[in-house]
């Protein structure tokens, strides 16, 4: 927002003050937790809200350690990135076929996935674990990308649906003229069009996956395959008390999203808004 | 001219269509099956017709799970698309303020698992930092066991959600109120409009659509909310913060009472499909009935 200085009025400045007000109180629990992560327990009982007395980082090295932050740091980028490469190739598919023909049974599979935009996890989780464990895949990454695959794809799909629509149809038209096949035009027509859809809807699904929590729960009991969110959750049954090692665990994981967030603030925005607009 | 073909629109959509009807829409209507049956996942499936419905009715546990859970969603209302809608006029009154709208969205980024363990902190009787505050600010007398009060855990709660949702509405309606366009502010203006009328009555009414999607999204999301409530309190205490979600997963992967589950399951899609489809109606009278 360059160039926007207007002319400061004390109504505006007292708003402005307001907010900052409001930021320092919304912040406080974070700035809190970074700060406890660095005291022992004793002092976080004796003076909580204390600054420590100094910055060391042995505790963050014991959480990552005692943690196995790092192995549920890999399992959610596997799972993460596996269920997010499915949904973007997958759900451009599916955009380009809903996009590019008029075909029997087009609004019956498009009402498919707007169905899918509306139902709630609890509609079909009950079933799905009973099937995956007569498959046999509980317990695998398989029980979380599949399902993170299906429930990304119906937004994805719709989405990239959007953009291809808004592409002139000329496009199109040249390329079948020239003798392209239909695979070609989406492989090397579509995709590379559809970039900023497909950047969009990587950025949503990727967070979505990355913080999932109920079918993570569900689905994983094995210790070395589980993602943050449950990872998280095991480790902070394991030192139910060791409350400087939680609050060096939470930074842990906190920290690089919010440094990440910072960085990307606006497609990050961009894309969950997007994302959740439907 | 579109290629009209047969089979290549199929190709395209199968990989699609194949793990959408197999990892969802079968489940779904599995569980749909399971719901008219005794099962505890693993014996013999007796059918038993309408029985789990008619229990589910007479259930007070669901039922208050219900009550619960239209508390929070009612809090959360106003707790995240109200401040929300507050925040966004605030920041929307003069250009700038990127600062404050980067901040406030933070929390939307964080695993909910991880706004929960650091709220029990928060919330923490020993040590905690709510507690710590008021106490700092001569407020003792408001000192609370946060989560482990029946009175005050589901707000508790709500206060959190609140927190995490509050910087994303604000930027839905941010957006919205960036659309409205500058020339009817500027005439409300010079009609003498003062800054909270112009929010109430110009830029408000102006995002309605804006808002009919917020409180879609609110309360649909609102009947789907697990993760703080499992990892905070898990329906404690004394069953003061048990909502459906929360019932449902312990009646069936705790309890192993997989018929009533499904039950229960098929009664919250139901709850939450219908609103769902009442405010496309909704959408659609408004569409047709004014000309705006």
């Amino acid at each position: 927002m360059s160039g926007a200085r207007a002319r400061w009025s004390f109504p505006q400045l007292l708003v402005t003050l307001g907010l900052l007000l409001i930021a320092v109180v919304f912040f406080f629990p974070m700035i809190w937790m970074v700060m406890n992560s660095f005291k022992t327990n004793q002092a976080i009982f004796r003076t909580p809200f204390a600054l420590p007395e100094s910055i060391d980082f042995d505790r963050w090295i014991k959480a990552w350690e005692v943690g196995h932050i790092g192995q549920y740091a890999l399992n959610s980028a596997i799972v993460t990135g596996v269920s997010v490469a499915a949904i973007l190739v997958i759900a451009a598919s599916a955009a380009f076929a809903f996009s590019r023909y008029r075909f029997p049974g087009r609004s019956l599979a498009l009402g498919l996935f707007a169905l899918g935009l509306l139902l709630p996890l609890q509609s079909y989780f009950i079933a799905q674990s009973t099937m995956f464990r007569q498959v046999g895949i509980l317990d695998t990454r398989w029980a979380l990308i599949i399902p993170y695959i299906a429930m990304g794809l119906p937004l994805a799909v719709y989405l990239l649906k959007v953009y291809l629509d808004a592409l002139p149809e000329e496009l199109f038209e040249a390329a079948h003229i020239d003798g392209a096949s239909d695979l070609r035009v989406f492989g090397s027509l579509a995709m590379p069009l559809l970039r900023p859809g497909l950047a969009t809807v990587a950025i949503f699904s990727a967070l979505a996956c990355w913080n999932e929590f109920l079918l993570a729960l569900l689905y994983i009991q094995d210790d070395r395959l589980k993602t943050i969110p449950t990872g998280l959750l095991a480790f902070s049954s394991r030192y139910v008390t060791d409350y400087s090692l939680l609050f060096s665990a939470l930074s842990i994981i906190t920290i690089p999203m919010v440094v990440i967030y910072v960085v990307f603030n606006r497609q990050i925005v961009e894309g969950i808004t997007a994302g959740s607009v439907k | 001219m579109r290629p009209d073909r047969r089979v290549a629109p199929w190709l395209f959509l199968a990989p699609g269509l194949v793990v959408f009807s197999v990892a969802v829409l079968l489940p779904m209507v599995l569980t749909v099956g399971f719901s008219f049956t005794e099962w505890n996942g693993f014996g013999a499936m007796t059918f038993v017709g309408l029985d789990n419905y008619v229990r589910a009715f007479h259930d007070t546990f669901l039922r208050a799970s219900f009550l619960h859970v239209i508390v929070y969603i009612a809090a959360t209302l106003v707790l995240e698309v109200l401040v929300g809608l507050c925040l966004a006029g605030l920041v929307s009154m003069r250009r700038g303020r990127l600062w404050f709208r980067v901040a406030i969205f933070t929390p939307v980024m964080l695993p909910m698992v991880v706004v929960a363990v650091l709220w029990a902190f928060v919330y923490n009787p020993d040590f905690g930092l709510l507690n710590g505050a008021l106490e700092a600010m001569g407020l003792a007398g408001l000192q609370r066991i946060w989560l482990g009060d029946p009175s005050v855990a589901l707000l508790a709660i709500s206060v959190v959600s609140g927190w995490v949702y509050a910087g994303f509405y604000m930027m839905i309606f941010y957006a919205a109120f960036r659309q409205v366009p500058s020339d009817i502010i500027e005439a409300a203006r010079l009609d003498g409009a003062g800054e909270w009328s112009i929010f109430r009555r110009v830029k408000v009414p102006m995002i309605r659509g804006a808002v009919g999607v917020a409180v879609l999204l609110c309360v649909t999301g609102g009947f789907q909310g697990f993760d703080l409530f499992f990892v905070m309190t898990n329906g404690g205490p004394y069953g003061s913060t048990e909502i459906p979600t929360t019932l449902l997963v312990r009646t069936v992967f705790r309890h192993a009472d997989v018929g009533y589950g499904s039950a229960m399951a098929v009664v919250l899609t139901a709850v939450v499909v219908t609103c769902g489809l009442a405010y496309a109606q909704l959408q659609v009278r408004r569409t047709r009935g004014a000309a705006r």
